[in-house]
Formats: structure tokens, C-alpha cells, sequence
């Protein structure tokens, strides 16, 4: 272990907010990047403000989701409404590799830092752009939350029980999907760059990244015109059965079961001790199974409810049966694979307080990704600045006292 | 057109359904050389469908056809050692090999890290299964349904109080730990260098979602307070109005945090006195108050259609949105004008829709460059590739070790 990350010596500025541009940041972070994300006292993120807060005592400082969904990424303050702080803005990015953002289209404009200002100070840079909908199209400036965004995929009309309305996600997993995702362009442009010499303005479409979810219902509709409808946990494209979340015995616990091969189904039978029902000619095959879903789903809770989720789960994976328990927050933290995984990992904060983030949700067996606290504001600040930039320290402590480092 | 940013990239795919192949998709899409090593009686998503008319048929499986662009297929049989012969011998030749298998098939295929490793040492692993290659559920049998619901994400996020956990209709799991081994793939690809060689990149679906998602809004609050919230069937229970409601021709995301927003959406509505009163004049009170609140909404979004109520919200500051159905958004006129879908001629198929890159990269644009392959289309092509003379390749076409 402990080689160099693969992004070794990559720089980034991250312009990125609230969560998809941070979380990107984050991932380049994880990779080996030195990844600086701007932001300003004189418009503190959202996310900065969103309880609960170490130890309990409020500040933009001690957030615990926002330190989790943020770590890695370093922080420089600077009040872009400031000409002055666009300037540092823009050699800050002279000495970076990659520019993350994550505003509607337009707004680097406005701060002095669009593409065209920013490829003046630094011919290759790669500028990676993901707005909800897109840099251009009638949509461009559609006004969403990551929330909200999944309803203009279509995925939004697939979520909710069999036959019912649809349900809402109650937050964005549009948002950490799309950050995550948004460092494969991002290194695929490294990869051109470094072979041709070119830059480029990456424009990603969150809209279009999460409507990739949606290919299996999309290709119904472009071969048969059918749109899809919620239909619980049963398998997307009907083509397994018994396939959904059962209850168990205890206060809101379930198990997930997933029958796609007949012997699977054999196994869950003998599991089950064989029961009369499962005798009937028509649930042998596969499509006879997915005809009967609703009866076979039925009977299938009849049993489980009898049984505690994770001993259920052992029993039927002993027999050959995909089936786990469905994990609530709580058991996340306490569940004995994600802490073999290291899933979750407790830090100390510098301003002294432990919290709980998660590490590398992906293991790499050469490379160890570094897990570092959410940042503080303005962290790397002195560093940027004086080190990287070559400011004095009389005008460093000018431009703090001015607001500009802010 | 300039070749994609990946052109170069040889990739290996040993995957079937879902995550490994959308993974490879996104390399064969942008530029790089991906074959899609399949069993001889296909992937198994040649048989989900969706169909055209409904009519099964392994060449035109909807699920396929999206997932499989830009690919060439190799169908060889894994229980034969030639099978497993020419596989490696394919996999010596390769920068990247990206698989779903679990590991207990990939230990008795002779397939683990250790051994290609031993042979290709730059090669990078991307393994991709419902709970990765270590700890207590390695070993489990798991599709995406299981992965998902390990995440927390239904119990917190999705459905009502009292009912199942929900998923959202879709291959969650195994888009969202596919986007993760992308991403960390590449990048172990590209950091060879520095990394001093290639490696095994453990995605974990569940654990990539448990963490990012779910872990990442929550688990600091719960190891810090020990209390933790479940799932309310309402898109938001501490701001209001922020959830899914029915309307004349539909559903709509009513979406109102700052007080601009709010008062646009009292615009669009006529601002009817009740909008005014002080229990309705921030987020959290409009929260507190969602049973009197919601009910009145809703008698107004029930006299409008989706697309009207979208479009006047917008434009007077409300981040409203249509609940679009698939088919609403395949035909929305900013995805057309962005080029995203796409049609391809396919042997068998025919003329067919697909969905385009989700990011375009002026510089090196990619994108769905051939159809999904046949089973088998470039066997021969890559039998010949690996040295393999004409007659061999008619006698492993014969033992059925190729098809």
C-alpha cells in the first residue's frame, strides 16, 4: 500500500455548493487531488447551517452532514461579489488542473469566472459544468432542487407502491449520485489533456446523468410507447418474481427477497418447509410466478412476519436465497459489515470535537484514500494564498481586513 | 469526429445485467475499446426485455440495447478451461477488467485479483457486486433489491409510514455503484503512474449509497445524538411545501423553501388570502402546519394541468416541477434540442431510440458510437485479434467454447 493516489498532483477549485459540486470535490479528493472549494462568509452555504452541529452548539463550522458530504475538500474564503476576490479567484485557478461548479448556467459569468475568463489565465484548464439541465436548451434555467430534479427524468413516476401515485424520495440521491459520477469526465478530460495539450468545458447535464436510471422504462417507451408506472419493489422489468420487501417480526423491520432463477425459487420453497401454495403448477416457471406476483407476495409475508429479519437472512442464504434485512439509520452504523468495510469512520475535528463521516465507499487494493475531517472555512487560506500564490504577508492581512478573503 | 477521451483504453467486461455492463457502457461510449465477454446463451439481460410487442427475443431486449453500446461481444463458455484460457489470455492484453460476479464464481473460474494480477500487473479490477468483495455479506447471494435495501435509503427516504421501504423502480443500486466504479476505475486506470501499477477496485452498491447517501445526511447525528429519523411518505417533514401532489392531468413537485419562491407560487395561484396568513410565512411553520396547508394546494393543482403549473411557476421564481412520465420526458423539447436521444440502425432491432451521454465533452464527444452487439457479432474478430488461426477458430466454434 501507500504508493501515491492516482490523482497525484491534479489541483482543483471547487465552485461547487450545497452538495453535488462539494461531493464531486470529494471524490477527486478521495482519488489523490488537492481540491481547494471556494466559499464566502458573505454567502454561507446552505448546508453550513443544517443541524445537528458538533456537540451541539450551532455554528457554520460544526455541521455534521455537511462536514460528511464536504470532507476532503480543502477551503478558501473569498466574497466573489468583490472584483478584487474574482481576481484571486482567477489565480487561484492559473495554478489549477480542474474547476468544479455546480450553478445554474450564467452565474460564473457573473463572478468573473466563465470559461472564456478562465481559459485566459490558463489555456488547458478543464472547466467541469454541472448544472440541473445543462449549460444550453429551453430547460437551462429551470429552477430544482437535487430533490425535485429526478421529476424531469421520469424516475419520479416509478417510485411508489404497485398501481398507486407516485412517492417521493425524501432527499436528493440525485445529488451524491450525480458528484460521484461527475469525476469520470472530469478524468476522462485529464486523460485528453495530458495526450493533446487541450482543455475543455465539460457541460453535465444532472438531469441526463439520472435519467440514465431511467433507461430500462425509457426503452419500453421508445419500442412500445408504454410509460411505466410505480410498481413497489417488484423487479423494474417484470422479469423475476418473487422479488420485494416482506415484514418481520418487530416494529417496522423487513427483509428483501429476490427470486430470479427457478432455483432460487426451489430453495426458497424448501425454506419455507415446502407449504401447499407453492405447490401450484403455475408458479414453476418464472412467468407463471411474475402473473401471480400479488398472491405469491402475499403468502410470502404470511411467513416472514413470523420471523426476525437478519435470522430469517441467515437461514435463507444458507439455503441460496438472495435475501437481506432492510437496514434502518440506526442499524448502519451498528451493522457488522460496514464496520468490517470501515464504512464509517469517527475523526477528530480541529475545532476538537469527534464526528462520525464516511471513509472510501470504495476500497482500492494499492492506494489508501487519506479521511479528513469536514473543512473549516477559509482552512488552506494561508497557504493558497501566500505559498501557492506569492502574496506578501502586509497585503494578505490587507485583503483579510478589506473582506476580500472572506 | 476527433476520437473519444478513452480511445486507447482496452477493457474487458465480464458482467451481465445491470452494473458492471452500465460501467463498461460508460467507457465503450467515450471512446474506449470495451468487449463484453458474455455466456454462450447471452447476458442475462437479453431475456428482461422490455420487448418490442412484447416478444422475447435476445437480440431486442430493451435492457440490453441500452446498456451494451459501443461494444463488441465475445460469447465464450467459462466452465470449459480453453474458455477460461482465451479469457485470460484476452485479460494479459487489457488495461481494465470490469465484472459482477460474485467472488466465490470468480475464485472457482481462477479469476481473482491475485492470479490476473500475477499475469498483468498493470491491469486495474473493477469488481462491482451488491456487497463487495469483503466482510461478513461478501459471500452473500444479492441482486440490486437486496443491495438497496441494506443502504438505509428506503427505510429513511422512501414510502409510507407502516408499509414497505421503497425502492425507486429502477436498478438503484446498481446504476449508483456502477457510477462509483467508473469513476474510481478511472482514475486507477489513469494513476497507474503514480500509483506505481494497477490494482483491485472493491465496489460495494450497497456501501456506496450507505455511505455518500444516506451515511453522509445522517450517521454523523446518530453516532453524535443516537437518534435517527425514518421514512414520512411526505417529500420533506421539516420544510413545507415540498412534496409530490396530484393534479388535473397528473402529479407535480411543489416546491417551496424561501420566502420568494413561496410567494411565487402565490402568484400562480391568485395569492388567495390563506397564502398570507402568518402560520403559512416560513418554511418550517408551513411544515408544522402541512395538514392544512397541503389539502389547499391541492384543490388548486387539481384544477391545473402539470405542464401549465410547472410553467407559471418557473416563471414567477417557484422551483416547481411537472412530474414527468417516461414518455413526457423522451419527448420534452430541451432534450431534444440537446441532441440526447439518439437513433441507431441495429441488425435486428431495427431502427431504435436510445438515450444519449450525459455529458458532452466538446473536446472528445462521445456517446453511443454502434448499436448493443449481437451474441457472438465479434467473435471471430477477436479470436483472430488473439492469434487464433482460422482452424482454431472453427474448432472452438465446433466444442462450443465459442459462440
Amino acid at each position: 500500500m501507500a504508493k501515491n493516489l492516482p490523482l497525484k498532483g491534479i489541483r482543483v477549485a471547487n465552485f461547487g455548493w450545497v452538495w453535488a459540486g462539494p461531493v464531486t470535490g470529494q471524490t477527486l479528493a478521495f482519488l489523490g487531488a488537492e481540491v481547494y472549494k471556494i466559499e464566502s462568509k458573505a454567502r454561507i452555504d446552505l448546508t453550513r447551517t443544517l443541524p445537528p452541529f458538533g456537540e451541539g452548539v450551532p455554528g457554520p463550522d460544526r455541521s455534521l452532514s455537511n462536514h460528511a458530504c464536504w470532507a476532503g475538500n480543502g477551503s478558501v474564503t473569498l466574497n466573489l461579489k468583490k472584483p478584487e476576490a474574482q481576481q484571486l479567484a482567477r489565480d487561484l485557478v492559473a495554478e489549477c488542473d480542474v474547476v468544479v461548479e455546480n450553478f445554474g448556467p450564467g452565474v460564473m459569468e457573473q463572478l468573473g469566472c466563465g470559461y472564456e475568463a478562465l481559459r485566459g489565465v490558463r489555456p488547458d484548464i478543464i472547466m467541469f459544468s454541472m448544472p440541473a439541465a445543462g449549460l444550453d436548451g429551453p430547460l437551462k434555467g429551470v429552477r430544482t432542487y437535487g430533490l425535485s430534479l429526478t421529476s424531469l427524468t421520469g424516475l419520479d413516476s416509478l417510485t411508489g407502491y404497485a398501481d398507486g401515485p407516485p412517492v417521493p424520495v425524501e432527499n436528493a440521491y440525485s445529488d451524491p449520485y450525480n458528484g460521484i459520477l461527475g469525476a469520470f469526465p472530469v478524468i476522462a478530460a485529464l486523460r485528453h489533456r495530458d495526450r493533446t495539450g487541450e482543455g475543455q468545458h465539460i457541460d453535465y447535464s444532472q438531469q441526463e446523468a439520472i435519467m440514465h436510471m431511467v433507461g430500462p422504462a425509457f426503452m419500453d417507451y421508445a419500442m412500445n410507447r408504454r410509460n411505466a408506472a410505480p410498481k413497489g419493489n417488484r423487479h423494474p422489468l417484470g422479469a423475476a418474481a418473487p422479488h420485494g420487501v416482506f415484514p418481520c417480526s418487530g416494529d417496522d423491520r423487513w427483509i428483501s427477497i429476490a427470486v430470479l432463477t427457478d432455483e432460487e425459487w426451489s430453495a426458497l420453497k424448501s425454506a419455507m418447509g415446502n407449504p401447499a401454495w407453492t405447490e401450484d403448477g403455475q408458479l414453476a416457471d418464472v412467468a407463471g410466478r411474475v402473473a401471480n406476483v400479488a398472491a405469491v407476495h402475499e403468502k410470502i409475508a404470511e411467513w416472514t412476519a413470523q420471523h426476525d429479519d437478519r435470522e430469517l437472512s441467515e437461514t435463507l442464504q444458507k439455503a441460496g436465497v438472495a435475501a437481506a434485512p432492510v437496514l434502518n439509520v440506526a442499524d448502519l452504523l451498528n451493522d457488522p459489515h460496514y464496520k468490517a468495510r470501515g464504512t464509517y469512520v469517527e475523526v477528530t475535528h480541529p475545532l476538537g470535537f469527534k464526528e462520525t463521516i464516511y471513509g472510501a465507499y470504495v476500497k482500492t487494493s494499492r492506494t489508501e484514500a487519506a479521511v479528513e475531517p469536514g473543512p473549516v472555512m477559509g482552512r488552506d487560506n494561508e497557504h493558497v494564498f501566500k505559498n501557492l500564490l506569492g502574496i506578501a504577508d502586509d497585503r494578505y492581512d490587507q485583503l483579510v481586513a478589506d473582506e476580500i478573503i472572506y | 469526429m476527433p476520437p473519444g477521451a478513452l480511445e486507447g483504453i482496452k477493457v474487458v467486461e465480464l458482467g451481465q445485467m445491470v452494473s458492471a455492463p452500465y460501467c463498461a457502457k460508460l467507457f465503450a461510449d467515450f471512446g474506449a475499446d470495451v468487449v463484453k465477454v458474455e455466456p454462450i446463451e447471452g447476458d442475462v439481460a437479453r431475456r428482461w426485455g422490455p420487448f418490442p410487442g412484447d416478444q422475447p427475443h435476445p437480440e431486442k431486449s430493451g435492457l440490453h440495447l441500452f446498456l451494451n453500446t459501443s461494444k463488441r461481444s465475445l460469447a465464450l463458455d467459462l466452465e470449459s478451461e480453453a474458455g477460461r484460457a482465451l479469457l485470460r489470455q484476452l485479460i494479459a492484453g487489457a488495461d481494465a477488467l470490469i465484472e459482477n460476479n460474485l467472488p466465490r464464481f470468480m475464485r472457482q473460474w481462477g479469476l481473482t485479483y491475485d492470479e490476473l494480477s500475477a499475469i498483468n500487473p498493470d491491469l486495474v479490477m473493477i469488481s462491482i457486486t451488491p456487497f463487495g468483495q469483503t466482510g461478513p455479506y461478501a459471500e452473500w447471494n444479492a441482486y440490486d433489491l437486496n443491495a438497496y435495501h441494506l443502504t438505509g435509503a428506503s427505510s429513511r427516504y422512501c414510502g409510507r409510514p407502516g408499509e414497505p421501504p421503497l425502492e425507486h423502480g429502477t436498478f438503484s443500486a446498481d446504476f449508483f455503484g456502477a457510477s462509483a466504479a467508473a469513476s474510481w476505475g478511472l482514475a486507477a486506470v489513469y494513476g497507474r503512474e503514480p500509483a506505481g501499477g494497477g490494482q483491485h477496485v472493491d465496489v460495494s452498491c450497497a456501501e456506496a449509497i450507505a455511505a455518500s447517501f444516506v451515511g453522509g445526511q445522517n450517521i454523523g447525528a446518530y453516532a453524535q445524538d443516537g437518534k435517527f429519523d425514518k421514512r414520512t411518505g411526505v417529500g420533506m417533514s421539516l420544510g413545507a411545501p415540498a412534496t409530490i401532489l396530484p393534479c388535473k392531468d397528473g402529479h407535480v413537485w411543489m416546491l417551496a423553501l424561501e420566502t420568494a419562491q413561496w410567494n411565487g407560487i402565490a402568484k400562480t395561484m391568485g395569492d388567495p388570502e390563506w397564502m398570507q396568513l402568518e402560520m403559512f410565512q416560513d418554511m418550517f411553520t408551513r411544515a408544522q402546519n402541512d395538514d392544512a396547508m397541503y389539502p389547499l394546494i391541492e384543490q388548486w393543482t387539481m384544477e391545473h394541468g402539470k405542464m401549465e403549473i410547472m410553467e407559471e411557476c418557473q416563471k414567477n421564481g417557484a422551483p416547481v416541477s411537472a412530474v414527468f412520465t417516461v414518455g413526457e420526458a423522451a419527448e420534452h423539447e430541451h432534450l431534444r434540442a440537446r441532441g440526447y436521444i439518439v437513433e441507431q440502425e441495429h441488425p435486428e432491432a431495427g431502427k431504435i431510440r436510445n438515450l444519449g451521454a450525459p455529458f458532452r465533452m466538446p473536446a472528445c464527444p462521445g456517446g453511443p458510437q454502434s448499436p448493443a452487439p449481437l451474441l457472438g457479432q465479434h467473435t471471430d474478430e477477436i479470436l483472430r485479434e488473439l492469434g487464433k488461426s482460422e482452424d482454431e477458430i472453427e474448432t472452438l466454434r465446433r466444442d462450443r467454447i465459442c459462440g
